[in-house]
């Protein structure tokens, strides 16, 4: 357990240390936000709701997705590709640890400095925006949040896992990684709350596991669903964690012989 | 028990075919074809606890893929080995905590961040107690002259104090097999000097196994009484470096110098001539030749000192594996 920690810490100290990669990641995110908010504003306009939100929920999802954004889709998914193309991946393999835990530890350092920074921005923003923010009022919706939360950000990261892995049978797999990446922010409802879709693709979207990385936990967080549902959620993003997890550690196993066998 | 035991090691490469050109790409896009390549063909050895041998071939004799082998990182296509008592490709973590695998074109060092933090990852990794960490890191640090590199982000490191720290990351847990996969290239004289005494010291007070491959025939000369030569997967030779000489070095060097000139073209007789200046010349003579030609040299010409070498092993190796 003792290495995770040193792996934690040193990934820590690696992404502090990468000031400018630090703070361009985290301006990218905030201009996203921004955008966000206008584009919502604009929308809105005296409206009191739109499509089902007021203002104030919409403006407190849009803020809530920053915070999910940095907990669930920051990783170090491009460093496994990297490394699996330059053969790096050796220099794991020959030492007693395991991967999967390895790779985790360094991306929940980065997931830590990132929400830190996420929480800092979103009070800078509220302190600014007209209109209030929405907070919820009792403690199980922090606690169920913060699970669902948790659970996401568990199941994106096998999900990458996978998706990175195949970098062990192709030289190409950035390209995958790429638009999967994209797809999935756009599936999984950071861009906007997925009840603005038509009906039937808000149905084909629950059937997959992306709404679930952040509309569902933003919705648990606005106090849009009962507590039912939201046990309901938690469930389902259980269920899809085991699956994704299932998965990540049957492609390292065949990746990691495909490797052995190929040479690297 | 030896501390390694490789018996018929077959290692096959499985490489996709690609037709030359754009229609190749596409066609090969529906229609793979696979060649199977034999890096490692039937090779077998034995090294006892302790030894430091030298591992021979040109570029692509197979030499890399025995060593991942033996470290775990490749399964054999056929025969079997075992290292310090295990299967290697088992990658059981017993194993690995004894062994370490140092290739000098990788890296296992964090960049962005001081050396010292990689050490620390790597003492949790072997679970080495903070006293025994302690200790190997001053004994590291000294025997390879770091000590002031050791909080300086790796990126700002030379290649040379870059090796020395790669060094030490995988040496902390005080492996017994030591596998090392050109350990010195792109060093300079100097360093790679530093790091052949270093690996002779870390032999010796250890008793540890080491394996090294090296381009670089110092190193095989200054480290190594064994040397195992492969050549296109096959094992050529293994035994003494000297031996080696004998067998594959037909000829010896005779070195003539004379009171008076010489020419070149009356020297021709006695053997082939490689260099010949006015009252210097140097000669290959087949071995059983040396005593008659070095007879002729004294009775016909004015010979004013005469030495019989032995030819360099580098030359022999470089010509070995045919040039490079």
């Amino acid at each position: 357990m003792r290495k995770y920690l040193v792996a934690y810490s040193i990934s820590l100290q690696e992404t502090l240390q990468r000031r400018s990669t630090l703070i361009m990641d985290r301006l990218g995110g905030f201009a996203v936000v921004l955008s966000l908010y206008s584009f919502w504003s604009a929308l809105l306009g005296d409206k009191p709701s739109f499509l089902g939100y007021t203002r104030d929920e919409m403006i407190s999802y849009v803020l809530v997705i920053n915070v999910l954004r940095a907990l669930v889709f920051t990783g170090r998914g491009w460093q496994l590709v990297g490394e699996i193309s330059n053969g790096k991946i050796s220099s794991y393999l020959v030492r007693p640890i395991s991967y999967h835990a390895y790779a985790l530890s360094l991306d929940l350092a980065q997931k830590s400095v990132h929400v830190v920074s996420a929480f800092f921005e979103v009070a800078l923003l509220a302190a600014f925006i007209r209109g209030g923010l929405y907070l919820p009022g009792h403690l199980s919706t922090w606690l169920l949040f913060a699970l669902s939360a948790i659970l996401a950000s568990l199941i994106f990261f096998f999900m990458e896992f996978i998706v990175s892995s195949l970098a062990f049978w192709t030289s190409e797999s950035g390209g995958p990684l790429f638009c999967f990446e994209l797809f999935l922010q756009f599936a999984a409802g950071a861009f906007f709350p997925l009840d603005v879709l038509p009906e039937f693709a808000r149905r084909l979207l629950s059937a997959t596991p992306f709404p679930y990385l952040v509309f569902f936990p933003a919705r648990i967080f606005l106090e849009k669903v009962s507590t039912g549902e939201a046990a309901r959620v938690l469930a389902i993003e259980a269920a899809w964690l085991a699956v994704f997890l299932a998965g990540a550690l049957y492609i390292w196993r065949a990746g990691v012989s495909s490797y052995a066998a190929e040479g690297g | 028990m030896p501390a390694l035991d490789v018996k018929d090691l077959t290692k096959d490469y499985r490489s996709p075919v690609k037709e030359p050109g754009l229609w190749g790409g596409v066609k090969s896009l529906f229609d793979r074809r696979y060649k199977d390549t034999r890096a490692v063909d039937a090779v077998s050895f034995k090294i006892e606890e302790g030894e430091l041998v030298g591992f021979l071939g040109a570029n692509g004799a197979g030499k890399t893929t025995t060593l991942k082998m033996l470290s775990g990182l490749l399964t054999p296509t056929a025969g079997a080995a075992t290292a310090l008592g295990h299967v290697p490709w088992r990658r059981e973590a017993a194993f690995q905590k004894k062994i370490s695998l140092v290739m000098g074109q990788r890296t296992q060092l964090w960049w962005e961040i001081p050396a010292l933090e990689t050490f620390r990852l790597n003492q949790a990794i072997y679970g080495i107690p903070e006293p025994d960490f302690r200790r190997n890191l001053d004994e590291l640090v000294e025997l390879l002259d770091l000590g002031e590199h050791l909080a300086v982000p790796v990126k700002k490191l030379s290649l040379g104090q870059r090796m020395r720290a790669e060094m030490v990351a995988a040496l902390l847990h005080q492996p017994q097999l030591l596998l090392l996969d050109e350990p010195t290239i792109g060093l300079d004289v100097i360093m790679q000097k530093k790091v052949r005494e270093f690996v002779k010291a870390y032999n010796k007070r250890h008793n540890a196994t080491i394996m090294l491959t090296s381009h670089n025939m110092t190193d095989v000369v200054e480290l190594c009484k064994r040397v195992i030569v492969i050549e296109r997967g096959v094992l050529l030779y293994d035994g003494p470096l000297e031996r080696l000489v004998e067998r594959y070095a037909d000829h010896k060097i005779v070195r003539v110098r004379f009171h008076s000139p010489v020419a070149a073209a009356d020297l021709r007789p006695l053997g082939t001539v490689v260099s010949a200046g006015e009252l210097l010349a140097v000669l290959e003579v087949p071995r059983d030749k040396v005593p008659a030609s070095a007879a002729a040299l004294l009775r016909s010409y004015p010979v004013a000192d005469l030495d019989v070498e032995e030819v360099d092993i580098d030359d022999i190796v470089r010509r070995l594996f045919g040039g490079s």
